[in-house]
C-alpha cells in the first residue's frame, strides 16, 4: 500500500528546539495549571504519577527491609501495617489505574486519532484536580494517623480501628470519580474524533485497549464509589449496612467492593496490553498476528471481568453457589488473554526484531504476564484456593500481573512515547541497562513469594518463621535491584530531558499516527488532520531509516521522484 | 457500531481552517487559559476548537452525558442492591418503618419531580426553537419544582429526625406504630388490638407478677382470640411472632433502623443530587437571559435534562420501594 | 426579535406534525398502564416521521419534541402515579404487591426514558448504553443477592445458637 502523501509533509524534520511546540506555546505555572491540552494534562499526570510511583516504591522497600528478618527489623508491626496499606493504596489507586490511560493515554490517544484534543479538555483538566484531590486526602491520612485495613477496606475492622480510615476512603471514592472522567473523555473521543478513514478495525492497539478500559471504567468505579461512601458513612453515623452488631452484613461490603475492584484489575491491565500491542509490531518491523482477536479480545476481558468478583471471596463466607459459578467464569477469562499472548508472539515469529528499551520491556511483559496470568489460573481453582488465600502465593501473583504487567508495560511505553513526548532522545544504554535490571528484579522479588506462600507463609504478617528467611532475603534483594533499575531509569530519563538528542518525528518507525507528527507534537497536534487509508500496523516497508536524522522517513516513492 | 454515520468523514476536518497558521499564530488565545473556545472558528460562537462541526460537538456532548447517566444509574445500584437483600431478607422491617413515612408526601414530590421533568423536556425544544423566554420560563418552573421537592424534603426529614427515627444508634422512636396515623388508617382493628397489648404488657410490668396471678380473669376477657383481622398486620410488620395464639409482648422488629439507613441513604444521595441539579438549572438560566441558546447551541440545556430526568427516573423507583410497601 | 421569526416558523411546522400524536397520549392520561405498552408501536411510527421532518427542519441537531406528546406523556405519568398509590390499599398476597408497584414504576420509567429523554428518536448506541448499565445493574442485583440468600440460613443457624 502506498504510504499517504500526508506522511511526507508531516514527517519534514522542524523539531529543532526553537520551533513551537506544545511544551514552549506558553511560558509559565499558569499556563500549565489552568492548561486544556491534553498533551501538558498527560505530562502534568505523568509527573504526578511517577511521584507516587516512588513514594509507593520507597514504602515498598521499607517493607521488604523490614522482612529481612523475623521479627523487629526497622520498623514497628503498626507501621508496617499502615505501611503496607498506603504502598497498596497508593500503587492501586494513584499509580496503576491512572499510570497508562490517564499520563501516557492523554498524551498519545488523540494524537493515534489525528485530533486536536480529546472531546472534553476542561473534564480533563478538572480530573486532573480530582487525582490531585484524591491524593492529598491520602497524604492527608498518612499524615493524622495512616489507615491499616490493607487497601480493601474490609469491613469490619475499617468500622472500627482507630486510624484515619476516612480520609483515605474518601481520597480513594476521589479518584474513582478522576478515573470516571477519563474513562468517559476517552469513550466519545474515541467515537466523535476519528480522523475520516479510520474505521473501527483502523484503530491502533493501544486505543482499543483504552476503549476497552474506559468501558471499565465508567460502568465499574461508580460502584466503588457508592460503597466507600457507604463505609464512611458507616464508620462515622453508624448506619448498620455493613456492620453485623446493627444488623448489618459484612460479606455485602466485599460483593460491593469487588464487583468494582475485580474489573479494576483490567483497568489497570488492559491498557498494557495495548501498548505491548502497539510495541511489539513496530520492534518486529512486521504488521501485527491477527489484529482483530486482539482487538476484540480486549472488549471480551472487559466483558468478563466483571462475571467474577467473587473470585476474591472463596473463604469470605460465600456460598458455594456463587463460588462455583465465579471460579467457573474465572477460567474463561484465560482464553481472550492467552489470544493477545499468543498473537504477540506470532507476530514476533520471523520478525526483523529490534531489541530498543521498549521492545525489552515488551518482552519482560510476555514472560513475567505469562507466569503472573497462569497463576491466576491456579488461584481461580477453589479447593487450591482454599489453601493459598492470604499467602504470599497470591502476593506473589498479583505483583506479577500488577508490577509485571502494568507497571512493565508503563515502562516500555514511557520509553517508547518518550522522544515523541518530550522531543529527546534518553540514552539507550542505559535504558537497556534499566530494562534488563527491572526485569531481574521483578523475578528475584517475586518469584520467591510463590515458594514462600506454597509452604504456608501468610500475606501481610510481619514476623515469619525462621525457615522463611532466606527466600525473604532473596526477595528482598531484588526488591533492591528493582529500585536500583528505577532509580537508574530515572536518572537518565531527566537527564535526557536537558541533553538527550534531539529526536526526529519517527525514532522507531511506527506507522500509526502519532508518529507523523512532530516531536513534541505543536500546540494543535497536527497542522493538516491526518487521512487514513491504511490499517495501524500495514507499511513498515514503506519507512527506511535515515542516519543523519536517527529516525525513520517514508522510502522515496518512484511516483513521488 | 452505528457511530460511524455522524463521523463527518465527508466534511473537512477542523484542522484545514488552521491551515497554514496553527495555534501560534494566536498567541493570545491560549494565553492563561490556554484554550481557543469561542475564538478558534472565528465566526462559530460556542463550537470549541476541536471540533469541525456543531453536529460533532452536540453529538460528543450527547454521547458524554449519557455515559454519565451510566455512571449514576450504577451508582444508585450499590444501594439499590443494599436496599433489596434487606429487604428480602428482613421484610417485616419494611413493613413495620414504611408506616413512619407520609404517602401523602412523597406522592406530591413524584408529581411535583414529574412537573418539572416536563418543564425540563420542554425547555430543551425551547432551546431548540430559539425560543428565548419560554427556555427561561420553563427553566423557572423546573428550578421552582426542585425548589418545592427540596422544602418537602425538608420537612418530611426534620419530621423523622423529631420523632427520633433515625438510622443506627440514635433510633429511638418517640411513637409506637401502631399509633401512627398511617398505620391506624389501614388497620384500626390491629391498632386497637396493638394498643391493648402494650397497655396489658405495661400494667404486668407495673404490678407485681405474682398480683396478676392472684386476680385470674380480671385481664383475661379483653383477650379474646384475636381475628387474622387484628393479627396480620401485626405480624406483617414483625411487632409480634408469626404463630402466637397467646397474648405475648409486643416489640418492634430487631434492627428497625436498618430501613431508615436505607431511606436516609437513598433519599439524601437523591436529594443531593437535586440539590446539584439546581445549581446547573440557575447556571443555564444566566446562560439562557443571555440568549445564548438556539438552533445550532442547544447542547447544555439538552444534557442537563437528560440528567435532570435521571433524577426523576431514580425518585420513581425510590417512592415505592420506600413509600408504598405492602 | 430574531428568535421570534424562526419560533413561528418551526412552531407551524412542529404542528403539522402534532396532531397525529397528540390525540392519542391524551387518551390514556385516564388509563392504566397498559396503556404505556400499547403507545410504542403507534410513537415509533411517529419517530419515523419526525425524522423525516428533521431533514425539513433546518435546525436538526436532534429531534424536537411535540408539545401535546410532552403534557400526554406527563398526564399518563401522573395517572400511573395515582394508580400506584391507589392500588396499595389492595392485597395482593406478599409479593403481589410489590410486583404491581416495580411493573408500574417501570412503566414510568419506560415513558420517561422514551419520551422525555428522546431516547426513541435518539442514536441507538445510546439505547445500547442504558441497556447496557441496567444489565449491569441486574447482574450485581442478582449475583449479590443470589449468594445473600445462599448463606442466609448459616447466619440464622447461628443466630438461633447464640439466642438464649
Amino acid at each position: 500500500m502506498a504510504s499517504p502523501s500526508t506522511t511526507a509533509d508531516a514527517v519534514a524534520p522542524r523539531s529543532s528546539p526553537g520551533d513551537d511546540n506544545y511544551l514552549t506555546h506558553d511560558k509559565g505555572i499558569a499556563s500549565w495549571a489552568f492548561t486544556l491540552d491534553h498533551k501538558r494534562i498527560g505530562v502534568m499526570y505523568l509527573i504526578s504519577v511517577l511521584c507516587a510511583f516512588a513514594l509507593g516504591g520507597t514504602f515498598a522497600l521499607i517493607l521488604r527491609t523490614e522482612l529481612l528478618t523475623p521479627g523487629h527489623t526497622i520498623i514497628d508491626h503498626d507501621t508496617y501495617n499502615q505501611m503496607f496499606t498506603l504502598h497498596g493504596a497508593i500503587m492501586v489507586f494513584l499509580v496503576i489505574i491512572p499510570g497508562i490511560p490517564a499520563a501516557l493515554g492523554n498524551i498519545i490517544l488523540p494524537l493515534q486519532l489525528g485530533a486536536k484534543d480529546v472531546a472534553f479538555p476542561r473534564l480533563n483538566l478538572a480530573s486532573y484536580y480530582l487525582w490531585i484531590t484524591g491524593a492529598v486526602l491520602m497524604l492527608t491520612s498518612l499524615a493524622i494517623n495512616a489507615v491499616d485495613t490493607g487497601w480493601t477496606f474490609y469491613t469490619p475492622y475499617s468500622t472500627t480501628t482507630s486510624t484515619a480510615v476516612v480520609p483515605a476512603a474518601f481520597g480513594a471514592f476521589v479518584l474513582g470519580f478522576s478515573s470516571i472522567f477519563t474513562g468517559l473523555n476517552f469513550i466519545v473521543t474515541i467515537h466523535k474524533l476519528r480522523p475520516p478513514g479510520m474505521t473501527w478495525f483502523r484503530m491502533p492497539l493501544f486505543v482499543w485497549a483504552l476503549y476497552s478500559t474506559a468501558l471499565i471504567q465508567v460502568l465499574a468505579t461508580p460502584v466503588i464509589g457508592i460503597t466507600l461512601l457507604m463505609m464512611i458513612v458507616e464508620r462515622t453515623l453508624h448506619i448498620g449496612i455493613f456492620d453485623p452488631a446493627l444488623g448489618g452484613d459484612p460479606v455485602l461490603f466485599q460483593h460491593f467492593f469487588w464487583f468494582y475492584s475485580h474489573p479494576a484489575v483490567y483497568i489497570m491491565v488492559v491498557p498494557a496490553f495495548g501498548v505491548i500491542g502497539d510495541i511489539i509490531p513496530v520492534f518486529s518491523r512486521k504488521k501485527i498476528f491477527g489484529y482483530k482477536f486482539i482487538a476484540v479480545s480486549s472488549l471480551a476481558i472487559a466483558f468478563l471481568g466483571f462475571l467474577v468478583w467473587g473470585h476474591h471471596m472463596f473463604v469470605s463466607g460465600q456460598s458455594v453457589l456463587a463460588g462455583t459459578i465465579f471460579s467457573a467464569i474465572t477460567f474463561l477469562i484465560a482464553i481472550p488473554t492467552a489470544i493477545k499472548v499468543f498473537n504477540w508472539t506470532a507476530t514476533m515469529y520471523k520478525g526483523v526484531i529490534h531489541l530498543d528499551t521498549p521492545m525489552l520491556y515488551a518482552l519482560a511483559f510476555l514472560w513475567v504476564f505469562t507466569i503472573g496470568g497462569l497463576t491466576g489460573v491456579f488461584l481461580a481453582v477453589m479447593s487450591v484456593d482454599v489453601h493459598l488465600t492470604d499467602t504470599y502465593f497470591v502476593v506473589a501473583h498479583f505483583h506479577y500481573v500488577m508490577m509485571g504487567g502494568a507497571i512493565t508495560a508503563l515502562m516500555g511505553g514511557l520509553h517508547y512515547w518518550w522522544p515523541k513526548a518530550f522531543g529527546r532522545m534518553y540514552d539507550e544504554k542505559m535504558g537497556r541497562l534499566g530494562a534488563i535490571l527491572v526485569f531481574i528484579g521483578l523475578n528475584v522479588t517475586f518469584f520467591p513469594q510463590f515458594i514462600l506462600g506454597s509452604r504456608g507463609m501468610p500475606r501481610r504478617y510481619y514476623n515469619y518463621l525462621p525457615e522463611f528467611q532466606h527466600l525473604h532475603m532473596l526477595s528482598t534483594f531484588g526488591a533492591y535491584t528493582l529500585g536500583a533499575g528505577f532509580l537508574l531509569t530515572a536518572y537518565f530519563l531527566a537527564k535526557s530531558l536537558k541533553h538527550g538528542k534531539i529526536a526526529p518525528a519517527n525514532p522507531w518507525g511506527g506507522t500509526t499516527l502519532e508518529w507523523q507528527c512532530p516531536s513534541p507534537p505543536p500546540y494543535y497536534n497536527f497542522t493538516k488532520t491526518p487521512v487514513v487509508t491504511q490499517g495501524p500496523y500495514d507499511g513498515y516497508e514503506n519507512l527506511v531509516y535515515d542516519e543523519k536524522i536517527g529516525g525513520y522517513l517514508p522510502r522515496p516513492n518512484k511516483a513521488e521522484a | 457500531m452505528s457511530e460511524t454515520t455522524s463521523e463527518p468523514v465527508g466534511e473537512p476536518k477542523g484542522g484545514q481552517k488552521h491551515d497554514g497558521h496553527p495555534g501560534h499564530d494566536h498567541p493570545e488565545e491560549h494565553a492563561g487559559h490556554g484554550h481557543g473556545d469561542a475564538h478558534a472558528h472565528g465566526n462559530s460562537p460556542h463550537l470549541a476548537h476541536h471540533f469541525d462541526s456543531y453536529q460533532q460537538q452536540f453529538d460528543a456532548g450527547k454521547l458524554g452525558i449519557w455515559l454519565f447517566l451510566l455512571t449514576e444509574v450504577l451508582f444508585f445500584a450499590g444501594l439499590f442492591c443494599a436496599y433489596t437483600i434487606y429487604r428480602a431478607m428482613h421484610p417485616e422491617v419494611f413493613v413495620y418503618a414504611h408506616y413512619f413515612l407520609n404517602t401523602t408526601m412523597g406522592a406530591i414530590n413524584t408529581c411535583v419531580l414529574l412537573i418539572s421533568s416536563l418543564t425540563a423536556a420542554w425547555a430543551v425544544r425551547n432551546a431548540q426553537l430559539g425560543q428565548k423566554s419560554l427556555l427561561m420560563l420553563n427553566i423557572v418552573i423546573t428550578i421552582a419544582c426542585a425548589c418545592t421537592f427540596m422544602v418537602v424534603k425538608y420537612f418530611e426529614y426534620s419530621h423523622k429526625f423529631h420523632d427520633g427515627l433515625l438510622p443506627g444508634p440514635r433510633f429511638h422512636p418517640t411513637e409506637q406504630v401502631w399509633e401512627v396515623e398511617s398505620f391506624k388508617l389501614k388497620h384500626p382493628e390491629a391498632a386497637e388490638y396493638a394498643e391493648r397489648l402494650a397497655k396489658a404488657a405495661e400494667e404486668k410490668k407495673k404490678k407485681p407478677a405474682a398480683a396478676v396471678a392472684i386476680v385470674p380473669g380480671t385481664e383475661q376477657p379483653t383477650f379474646e382470640k384475636p381475628t387474622e383481622e387484628q393479627l396480620e398486620p401485626l405480624v406483617k410488620a414483625g411487632l409480634i411472632g408469626p404463630l402466637s395464639e397467646e397474648p405475648g409482648g409486643i416489640s418492634r422488629p430487631k434492627d428497625a433502623h436498618v430501613f431508615f439507613s436505607c431511606y436516609f441513604f437513598m433519599t439524601g444521595l437523591h436529594g443531593i443530587h437535586v440539590l446539584a441539579g439546581i445549581g446547573v438549572w440557575i447556571w443555564l438560566l444566566v446562560r439562557a437571559s443571555k440568549g445564548q441558546f438556539g438552533p445550532k447551541y442547544f447542547g447544555p440545556i439538552d444534557y442537563a435534562a437528560l440528567y435532570w430526568h435521571l433524577v426523576d427516573l431514580i425518585w420513581i423507583y425510590l417512592f415505592p420501594l420506600l413509600y408504598l410497601i405492602h | 426579535m430574531a428568535d421570534e421569526k424562526s419560533e413561528t416558523e418551526a412552531k407551524s411546522e412542529a404542528q403539522s406534525a402534532e396532531p397525529k400524536a397528540a390525540a392519542k397520549p391524551h387518551a390514556h392520561e385516564n388509563h392504566s398502564q397498559e396503556n404505556g405498552h400499547s403507545d410504542h408501536p403507534h410513537d415509533a411510527g411517529h419517530a419515523g416521521h419526525a425524522s423525516v421532518g428533521e431533514h425539513v427542519h433546518d435546525h436538526g441537531l436532534a429531534h424536537t419534541m411535540p408539545i401535546p406528546l410532552l403534557v400526554g406523556v406527563l398526564g399518563a405519568l401522573m395517572a400511573l402515579t395515582l394508580l400506584t398509590v391507589s392500588v396499595t390499599h389492595y392485597d395482593l398476597g406478599s409479593e403481589g404487591n410489590l410486583v404491581i408497584a416495580m411493573v408500574i414504576a417501570t412503566v414510568k420509567a419506560g415513558l420517561v426514558v422514551t419520551f422525555f429523554m428522546h431516547l426513541l428518536w435518539d442514536k441507538k448506541f445510546h439505547l445500547i448504553l442504558f441497556l447496557t448499565a441496567l444489565l449491569f445493574v441486574v447482574l450485581f442485583l442478582s449475583m449479590s443477592s443470589t449468594d445473600r440468600s445462599e448463606y442466609q440460613p448459616r447466619i440464622d443457624e447461628y443466630s438461633q445458637t447464640q439466642a438464649p
